[in-house]
């Protein structure tokens, strides 16, 4: 008996030992990187974005050519999305097909789970294939061995607001063009109620870098760049003064007093969609919710219920440092989809990828959603099968943003350091921050301090 | 009668080793065993694998930078742990820790004491008033982060409420400033903590000997007296396990911190736990060092209870020394 209850505990500790082996993780089945493109096969997607519904036209276009490829999309939160992807490519059971961007350095943390894409890419695009995609986008999405780790699905831009075109007609003011104008706007704006320019500079989200980067070019259109990677300093007088006209955008009523009570996303992006905030700075992406329908999702997902969509128009960023330098966009590939090596589909999953990424009907899908640039270049939006909310008042807008977006020529991210992204928003935590009593000075100096520059991009 | 104990539970050491022909007798080994030990070996070996493997790999990766994943492990000896202790914020986080400790500490002990004290009177409605007091321990705090961002937002319902009153002056933003972001988070800690407080503490009071509340109101004791000399020395061993778990929560604190001020703004509201997140989440992150946080977390943890173990033994002791008067 005794025998037998020891054997029982015994074999109950060898499967507890097993269930310990199993936690442990496995290498996953190696895939065959070689495989040629598949007509037939299952591929798990995962990514941040595109929003599920975006994902799901995608990939409905793409079943109407290849009905025997079942795709099936997973969207995460951003950050839900890095604590995720990593045990799950470890454990080798991800996806197939996960989102890569260009930045934080994910070409080197996640691309060695991903098979070089680059022969995919020659032979679909032949031999001059990085010339036909954005401009770029293929140094950006090639991790530090040379390898072409993500294959773009589109590029944005930022460094410009959107205005709720509705509030400016009722309080009879204009689009600001500097930063008299945006004080001039502002004081009409609130007489009627409303918030001015909503934005989310709590947490830690890096969205207030892209103010801090726009305020920048309108000092010096080169100190950013320069700074990110180590060609200037965040204490020279062009980074002093850009902390100042911070200060004075917040003196002046220009930023909101309710900024750090939260992050851009909720706390801006549900302001400006519940047609509370009459301007908001958001980048390429939110040309989405231009449209007469995607207005509605978005402001219903705001808590608007029974939406009436607003003329949501792009605007240059105002020219607040008064210097005639406007304000530069700036942008870079959004993000590329990457092939997991453990997978067992590779075959269908470079069909997908293929068919999305560089076959001119996955990028007009991709065009058409307003969401990216399309990656491939000479893909415009088919005008004739989107609806806008004011299509004679917003197509031109949008039509000169897509081309100067595309034609951004510096980096958003790609170029700067997470901590100095970090640093950025510290610092403008602190000038937005009534109780804090320094100097800008000393801010600016603390942040050039606590920044690491990079190297990338540079020759 | 004699009861004899069955073997398996007879002390180890006192009646199994049997003195046969002059000789001490060893039963084998296995005999030492503790009769149930073989049935909780699995349950030991999960835990353990579990459990100490992950806290002994954390100590691992602390002498690494390392982004995880396939990336690169790079050894930097105790480089994380001199970037910890030499890192203002993380010195913000613990000061913000013993105060978060501290107040919330009083808050549950006074208002669970109150309340416990307030229910075993004879009230009407008690039934709904525990009601009202459990609520916020059962319910998530992803569930009531909404409610608490919607009242202490610039725009929110406490300044609503301090303007209608006439105390418009006091309006601020209560999130978005270094100095009062902090006293956010420590009073919503407090509001969720007084519930778990009063379960405890009215549990406690039911346990304490009815006679002896009746032989001190026969003595003459008052409802104040018999609460500070009778209720509240047999309360001790709650109040010690609660100053530990409360201790160790604020050490582990992240979810609210995360929900509403992300530790912000300027890292004013900083925890470890939201430090060690920010590491493992952000798109920067070092494992290597959120392990050195981790491990020091852990320190600081067991070390604490520790101290207060013994400390509350010590006086249990010299207390019991004392001659009755």
């Amino acid at each position: 008996m005794t025998t037998h209850r020891h054997m029982a505990a015994a074999g109950l500790a060898v499967a507890a030992a097993l269930v310990l082996a199993g936690c442990s993780g496995s290498s996953g089945g190696a895939g065959d990187a070689e495989a040629e493109p598949a007509d037939s096969g299952e591929v798990t997607w995962w990514g941040w974005t595109p929003d599920t519904p975006v994902a799901e036209r995608y990939i409905e276009e793409f079943n109407k050519e290849y009905p025997d490829i079942e795709i099936t999309y997973k969207n995460f939160e951003n950050v839900d999305y890095r604590t995720t992807i990593t045990p799950a490519l470890d454990s080798g059971e991800g996806p197939d097909v996960f989102d890569l961007s260009p930045a934080g350095g994910s070409p080197d943390l996640w691309g060695p789970y991903a098979i070089d894409l680059a022969p995919l890419a020659e032979e679909t695009l032949g031999s001059d294939w990085q010339s036909k995609l954005g401009d770029g986008y293929v140094e950006q999405l090639t991790d530090s061995e040379g390898r072409f780790v993500s294959l773009p699905l589109g590029g944005m831009a930022a460094g410009f607001l959107w205005i709720n075109q509705d509030i400016l007609d009722e309080a009879g003011a204009e689009v600001p063009t500097d930063y008299d104008s945006w004080v001039a706007t502002c004081e009409k704006v609130t007489a009627i109620g409303k918030t001015c320019f909503t934005m989310g500079a709590g947490g830690e989200d890096t969205f207030p870098t892209e103010m801090y980067h726009a305020i920048a070019n309108s000092v010096d259109p080169d100190f950013f760049i320069e700074a990110a990677t180590g060609q200037a300093a965040w204490d020279d007088p062009a980074g002093v003064e850009t902390l100042q006209i911070i200060q004075d955008m917040k003196d002046d009523g220009i930023i909101a007093t309710n900024a750090l009570d939260g992050t851009q996303y909720p706390l801006a992006n549900e302001e400006f969609m519940k047609g509370d905030a009459a301007m908001v700075q958001m980048g390429f992406w939110y040309t989405q919710y231009s449209g007469a329908e995607s207005c509605k999702a978005a402001m219903e997902a705001a808590g608007v219920s029974d939406p009436t969509c607003f003329v949501q128009m792009p605007a240059a960023f105002p020219d607040v440092a008064g210097k005639g330098n406007g304000s530069a966009y700036f942008g870079e590939a959004d993000y590329g989809l990457a092939i997991n090596a453990d997978s067992p589909n590779i075959g269908a999953a470079k069909t997908f990828v293929q068919w999305m990424t560089m076959s001119e009907t996955g990028q007009q899908n991709v065009a058409n959603a307003l969401d990216l640039l399309p990656a491939l270049q000479g893909v415009t939006p088919d005008w004739d099968t989107i609806e806008l909310v004011d299509t004679e008042v917003q197509r031109p807008a949008i039509e000169q943003l897509i081309s100067e977006s595309a034609a951004a020529g510096q980096s958003r991210q790609w170029q700067t350091s997470e901590t100095t992204l970090d640093m950025i928003v510290l610092a403008i935590q602190q000038i937005l921050d009534p109780t804090i009593d320094k100097s800008v000075e000393d801010i600016a100096a603390e942040m050039q301090a606590g920044a690491e520059p990079t190297d990338i991009g540079l020759d | 009668m004699t009861v004899t104990a069955p073997p398996e539970l007879r002390p180890v050491g006192s009646l199994d080793e049997t003195r046969a022909g002059g000789r001490t007798r060893r039963k084998p080994a296995s005999r030492l065993i503790p009769g149930g030990f073989v049935w909780i070996l699995p349950g030991l070996i999960i835990s353990v694998g579990l459990i100490y493997y992950s806290i002994v790999y954390s100590g691992y990766l602390s002498f690494f930078d390392w982004a995880g994943g396939r990336s690169r492990m790079i050894p930097v000896g105790f480089d994380n742990y001199v970037e910890a202790l030499t890192n203002p914020v993380f010195w913000t986080a613990v000061r913000n820790t013993v105060i978060y400790f501290v107040a919330v500490f009083v808050v549950q002990v006074l208002g669970g004491v109150l309340f416990s004290a307030a229910m075993h009177s004879k009230i009407l409605f008690a039934n709904v008033y525990k009601v009202i007091i459990i609520i916020p321990v059962v319910v998530a705090p992803a569930t009531l982060a909404p409610a608490h961002l919607q009242v202490w937002q610039t725009n929110g319902t406490f300044n609503q409420i301090l303007e209608s009153i006439g105390f418009g002056f006091l309006v601020q933003g209560w999130l978005g400033q270094s100095t009062t972001s902090l006293l956010v988070v420590t009073l919503v800690g407090c509001w969720g903590s007084i519930g778990f407080g009063f379960i405890l503490y009215f549990a406690g009071m039911a346990q304490i000997d009815p006679e002896m509340l009746e032989a001190a109101r026969i003595d003459g004791a008052g409802n104040l007296r018999i609460l500070f000399s009778i209720v509240l020395p047999n309360l001790k061993p709650i109040t010690i396990s609660l100053a530990i778990l409360n201790f160790i929560t604020a050490l582990k604190l992240f979810d609210n911190v995360w929900l509403i001020t992300q530790g912000g703004p300027a890292h004013s509201s900083e925890f470890l736990g939201t430090m060690i997140y920010a590491e493992t989440a952000g798109s920067s992150r070092n494992l290597g060092y959120a392990a050195a946080l981790s491990v020091i977390l852990m320190l600081i943890a067991v070390v604490t209870s520790v101290v207060i173990q013994s400390r509350s033994r010590e006086r249990v002791a010299n207390s019991e020394e004392l001659p009755r008067v």
